[in-house]
C-alpha cells in the first residue's frame, strides 16, 4: 500500500518541480515541446552498435537537469518503470548476437552486449527528453499549448480531467484498501471475487463525484469552448534554446560525431 | 505492455504516431457531432483515472500465490461505448508516458493504437457488442468480456511483436518472440477478463442506464456521423498505406533515415564536392572531418572492417571522456546555481543558525 501513497507523492512532486523558476522553466512550452521531439527522433534513429555515438547526448539531460535544478533521484527512480521490457529485449540480443565486437584487456566484449548497452542509454534519454518536459513545464500550460496547437477541444479536456482524477481516485483506493484489510483479518490483497463490487463501487462514486463537480463548475460558466487560450509570442529566447538543442542533436545525428574517435 | 522509445525506429513510431493521431481526430470529431456526450466527458476522465488507480489495486489470482491488476481498454468500452473509450485511453497512455516513463513520447503511437485503437475500436464493435445483441445477461456479459479482453490483448501484444521486430532494433526472431509473449498475453488476459466481467456485471446490476450505450437499438441513433465501420475502414486503408510504403523503404534501403540522410547530401554536398554517383558523399566529408579532428586515432586497434560495431578500445575511451565531461558540464552548473543562492541566503541564515544554536543550550540547560 505504500505503493500508493509512493505513487501520489511522486505524481506531486513532479507537479511541484515544474511551478520552479528557472531559465529552462520560463521557456515557452511550443519550444521546449519541439526540441524533445526533435531529441527523441534523433537518439532513436541511431544503429543498434552506436553506443559511442551517443554518448555527447548525454550533455542534454545533464545541462537541462543542473539549469532546471531538478533533483536527480526522482528522475531517475522513473527509469526503473521503462526497465523490465528494455531490459528483457536488449538481453535477447546479447543471447542471439554472440559475434565479437573487440577486446578489452583480454575481456571479450560482443556485439549483443554492446547492443544492449546501446537499447539501455537510449532508454534513459527518451525517458529523460519526455521527464524534463514535464518537470520543467506546469500542466496547465501543457493543456494551453495543446488548445493552441487546435489539439481537439474534448480531448484536451477529457486529459485534463484524467490528470486530475488520477490523485482523487488514489486516495480514494488508498482509503477503501487498508478498509477493507482492517476488516479482512492478514489479507495481503484483495479476494479476486471481491474486485467486482470493489472497483464497480469506485466507479460509481467516481462517476457521481464528477457529474456533481462538472455540474458546479457549469453553473460557473464552464464549458468546451468557454476557455481561449492565452496567447503567447515566441522570444528570442526559447528561439535560442530550441536552436541549442536541435542543432547539435541533428548535426551529431548527421556527422556521427562519436566515430570521431573510434575510426580515426 | 508498453513500447519503448529505445526499441522504435523512427519510422515505425512516426507512421504509427500519424495513424493514432488520425484516430484521435476522426473520434473527438465524432463525439462533437453529438451533443449528448458533452455530459459524459468528465465521465470519461473518472473512467481514465479509474484504468489509472486500477493498477494500483492487487488482487490475488486463486491458486497460483500470484497477484494481478485490472487495466483496460474493453472495460472502458463496456462503460463508455467503444469511441469515448478511446478517448479516455488515448488520455490514460499521454499520462502514463509523460509522467510515469511509461512507453515514451515516439512510442505513444504504438502504445495508443496497441492499447486503445485494439480493444476499443475493433475488437469491442466487432467482438463484444455483437454477442450482447440480443439481450444484456451477467452470463452473456461474462462471455462477452473474457473473450474480447482475451482477443485484444493477445492483437496487443502481436502488434507490439510487429513493430519490435520492423524496427530492428533486437535480434529476437519473429516467432520465438511471439511464441514467447502470445501466451503470455492469453492467459494474463482470462484473468483480465474474469475481473473486468464482475465489474461491468456490478455495474450492470447497479446502474444499467450508465451502460445505455449496449442497449440494442440506441447506437445507431447515438453514433451519428460518421459510422464505426467508416473509421475503420480509414484506419485499415492507414495502416496498409503506410506498412506498405515503409516495407518499400525497407527492402530497398536496410536503413531508410541513413538513405534519406544520403539523398539529401548527395544534394548538398555532391555538386560541390564532385563525388559524382557515390550517395555516400557525406561519409566522405565526415571521414575528412574525422582524420583531420580525430580526439584518439592513435589508441585505434586493428579492427575488421566488416564489424558493424567499428568500436575499439578507442572508441570506450572517448566515450567515457564524453560521459564525463556532460556530468561535469552539469556539475559545474549545479556547483554556480548552488554558490549563488548560498550567497543569498549566507547572511540571513547565519543569525538563524546561532538562534537555534542559542535554543538548543537553552533547551540542555533546562533539562538540567
Amino acid at each position: 500500500m505504500s505503493d500508493i501513497s509512493a505513487r501520489l507523492h511522486n505524481l506531486r512532486a513532479l507537479e511541484s518541480l515544474s511551478m520552479g523558476r528557472t531559465v529552462i522553466h520560463r521557456v515557452h512550452p511550443l519550444a521546449k515541446l519541439f526540441s524533445a521531439l526533435i531529441f527523441i527522433v534523433c537518439t532513436a534513429s541511431f544503429g543498434r552498435y552506436d553506443f559511442a555515438a551517443l554518448t555527447p547526448y548525454l550533455f542534454y539531460p545533464f545541462v537541462m537537469m543542473a539549469l532546471a535544478e531538478l533533483p536527480y533521484k526522482l528522475l531517475l527512480s522513473r527509469m526503473l518503470i521503462a526497465l523490465p521490457f528494455c531490459l528483457f529485449a536488449g538481453l535477447s540480443n546479447v543471447i542471439f548476437d554472440k559475434a565479437a565486437a573487440f577486446t578489452v584487456v583480454g575481456v571479450t566484449i560482443s556485439l549483443g552486449i554492446l547492443s544492449l548497452m546501446t537499447i539501455l542509454l537510449k532508454m534513459y534519454l527518451c525517458v529523460m527528453a519526455a521527464l524534463l518536459l514535464v518537470a520543467t513545464t506546469p500542466f496547465t500550460e501543457l493543456t494551453a499549448q495543446l488548445r493552441r496547437l487546435h489539439v481537439p477541444a474534448v480531448f484536451v479536456m477529457v486529459f485534463e480531467i484524467t490528470f486530475r482524477y488520477i490523485s482523487v481516485l488514489l486516495e480514494e483506493v488508498y482509503a477503501m484498501t487498508t478498509a477493507y484489510k482492517l476488516r479482512s483479518g492478514s489479507k495481503k490483497a484483495l479476494d479476486m471475487r471481491h474486485m467486482g463490487s470493489f472497483v464497480g463501487q469506485l466507479l460509481l462514486r467516481g462517476f457521481d463525484r464528477a457529474e456533481r463537480v462538472h455540474a458546479a463548475m457549469g453553473c460557473r460558466g464552464y464549458s468546451l469552448k468557454s476557455i481561449p487560450p492565452p496567447r503567447r509570442q515566441l522570444r528570442s529566447s526559447d528561439v535560442l534554446m530550441l536552436a541549442a538543442v536541435c542543432l547539435p542533436a541533428l548535426l551529431l545525428r548527421f556527422f556521427m560525431v562519436g566515430h570521431l574517435y573510434m575510426t580515426g | 505492455m508498453h513500447m519503448a522509445d529505445a526499441l522504435l525506429s523512427p519510422a515505425v513510431g512516426m507512421a504509427m504516431n500519424v495513424i493514432s493521431i488520425t484516430a484521435i481526430g476522426v473520434s473527438a470529431a465524432k463525439i462533437k457531432r453529438n451533443e449528448l456526450s458533452e455530459k459524459k466527458i468528465p465521465i470519461m476522465g473518472v473512467a481514465g483515472a479509474l484504468v489509472f488507480a486500477g493498477q494500483m489495486i492487487t488482487f490475488a489470482i486463486p491458486a497460483t500465490g500470484s497477484s494481478g491488476h485490472i487495466g483496460g481498454g474493453i472495460l472502458l468500452a463496456g462503460l463508455l461505448g467503444g469511441i469515448p473509450a478511446f478517448l479516455a485511453m488515448a488520455a490514460v497512455l499521454i499520462v502514463q508516458c509523460l509522467f510515469f516513463a511509461d512507453g515514451g513520447l515516439l512510442a505513444l503511437g504504438c502504445n495508443i493504437f496497441n492499447l486503445g485503437v485494439i480493444p476499443c475500436l475493433v475488437v469491442y464493435p466487432l467482438i463484444f457488442k455483437p454477442l450482447l445483441q440480443k439481450s444484456i445477461g451477467s452470463r452473456r456479459l461474462s462471455i462477452a468480456s473474457i473473450a474480447s479482453v482475451m482477443i485484444a490483448l493477445g492483437l496487443g501484444a502481436f502488434f507490439v511483436v510487429l513493430q519490435t521486430v520492423a524496427s530492428g532494433i533486437t535480434e529476437l526472431p519473429f516467432g520465438t518472440f511471439s511464441a514467447l509473449m502470445l501466451p503470455i498475453h492469453l492467459v494474463i488476459g482470462l484473468v483480465e477478463g474474469i475481473v473486468t466481467a464482475a465489474i461491468l456485471c456490478f455495474v450492470h446490476k447497479m446502474r444499467p442506464e450508465i451502460m445505455d450505450s449496449l442497449q440494442p437499438g440506441q447506437p445507431s441513433k447515438r453514433l451519428s456521423g460518421v459510422s464505426t465501420k467508416k473509421v475503420l475502414a480509414i484506419l485499415a486503408a492507414l495502416t496498409l498505406l503506410t506498412g506498405g510504403f515503409l516495407s518499400l523503404f525497407a527492402s530497398a534501403n536496410p536503413d531508410g533515415l541513413e538513405w534519406a540522410i544520403g539523398k539529401t547530401t548527395e544534394k548538398v554536398f555532391g555538386a560541390e564536392t564532385e563525388l559524382g554517383a557515390s550517395e555516400d558523399g557525406i561519409f566522405e566529408i565526415a571521414a575528412n572531418v574525422q582524420k583531420s579532428t580525430a580526439l584518439l586515432p592513435d589508441y585505434t586497434l586493428p579492427s575488421d572492417p566488416d564489424n558493424p560495431a567499428g568500436t575499439s578500445v578507442s572508441g570506450i575511451i572517448g566515450a567515457m571522456i564524453t560521459c564525463a565531461l556532460a556530468g561535469a558540464a552539469g556539475l559545474i552548473i549545479f556547483m554556480v546555481k548552488f554558490k549563488k543562492s548560498r550567497a543569498l541566503k549566507d547572511s540571513g541564515s547565519k543569525n538563524k543558525e546561532d538562534q537555534a544554536q542559542e535554543a538548543q543550550t537553552k533547551e540542555v540547560q533546562a533539562h538540567v
